[in-house]
């Protein structure tokens, strides 16, 4: 099943949400990768790097505002693990609802990402 | 112009205490038109770096130094400068690799490739009132071989009187005009003490 890595400033805000998704799909694995070490706010990309070795498939990241993207983004060029991690840029909530109901479907990571691109494109 | 593997380290140091010198000016700034964070974070990724280019040995190059500035900003600065200027430094590597000294139009090249680098990482362009307005006019008055203290102080005036339209500052629209932009006077700072060592 495709993992989502969500990608927040806040830590409160990715638990919160995933607590929101566990409804919808509670098979869906959901990894977090939000606020800062000492649980302030912010991203940090080697936190989202060390979040992509927890996965146990395939990873979709999301992502919140500004340079959440950037450091997912980083941090998927670091990684040099073996899974196949795809960002896709859309509204982290909205976009989070729909991967995490087509990955509990066990649609592939193609299929996730295609859906979100016409989705939110 | 030319600048060594030594001329880098030192810039460097020096950089971080002109930024931990302007750190509430950065993070006032950037309360102003962000999200406050600025000077906190860079003093801490410069504080870092700093730590690394006292206790670390003597460095291979210019490249092998970049590559562990660039690593040390990227795990250290957070928010959006981390990878903003972490990305630069890395591109630096690139450039830089394996030379201990560099000079003329590939220095220039140097700074173009870290500039596009910062584009490319904030998916930004030049005149948004962002660092990239900083870094353009610095590599172009590098490529021209003009005077890079005044091209900096230059872009540092026009930045000022420009409306923000990317990153988080965006969200103030007009009343960024006569702000300055944080990230822009920490690039400037930092570009100053390259330029100190080059003409040194």
């Amino acid at each position: 099943m495709v993992n989502l890595i969500l990608v927040s400033h806040s830590e409160k805000l990715a638990t919160g949400l995933k607590e929101l998704l566990a409804e919808m799909a509670p098979d869906t694995p959901i990894l977090l990768a939000a606020g800062l070490e000492d649980g302030s706010i912010g991203t940090d990309a080697s936190r989202i790097e060390a979040s992509f070795d927890q996965l146990n498939d395939d990873g979709l990241v999301l992502t919140d505002i500004g340079s959440a993207t950037m450091n997912a983004e980083l941090a998927l060029e670091l990684y040099s693990g073996d899974r196949t991690i795809q960002f896709v840029e859309s509204p982290l909530v909205e976009g989070a609802f729909l991967a995490a109901v087509l990955s509990g479907q066990s649609k592939s990571l193609t299929e996730v990402v295609d859906g979100l691109k016409k989705e939110f494109a | 112009m030319k600048l060594t593997t030594e001329q880098f380290r030192e810039s460097l140091v020096k950089a971080a205490a002109q930024i931990e010198a302007h750190k509430d000016e950065l993070t006032d700034l950037d309360r102003e038109i962000g999200d406050g964070d600025h000077g906190i974070n860079m003093s801490r990724g410069f504080q870092a770096v700093q730590k690394e280019l006292e206790t670390h040995g003597a460095y291979e190059d210019l490249g092998d130094l970049s590559k562990q500035v660039g690593m040390t900003l990227i795990k250290t600065v957070g928010g959006a400068s981390g990878p903003l200027y972490g990305t630069a430094f890395v591109k630096f590597a690139g450039a830089f690799k394996g030379k201990k000294e560099v000079e003329g139009q590939e220095l220039a090249q140097a700074f173009i490739e870290a500039t596009e680098g910062i584009k490319m990482r904030g998916k930004s362009e030049f005149g948004q009132k962002t660092m990239v307005d900083i870094w353009t006019p610095f590599h172009e008055a590098l490529s021209q071989e003009a005077d890079l203290k005044a091209a900096i102080e230059q872009a540092l005036r026009d930045t000022k009187e420009r409306v923000a339209t990317k990153g988080r500052a965006s969200y103030f629209g007009e009343a960024t005009v006569g702000v300055q932009d944080p990230g822009a006077l920490s690039s400037a700072l930092l570009l100053q003490e390259i330029v100190e060592v080059l003409h040194g």
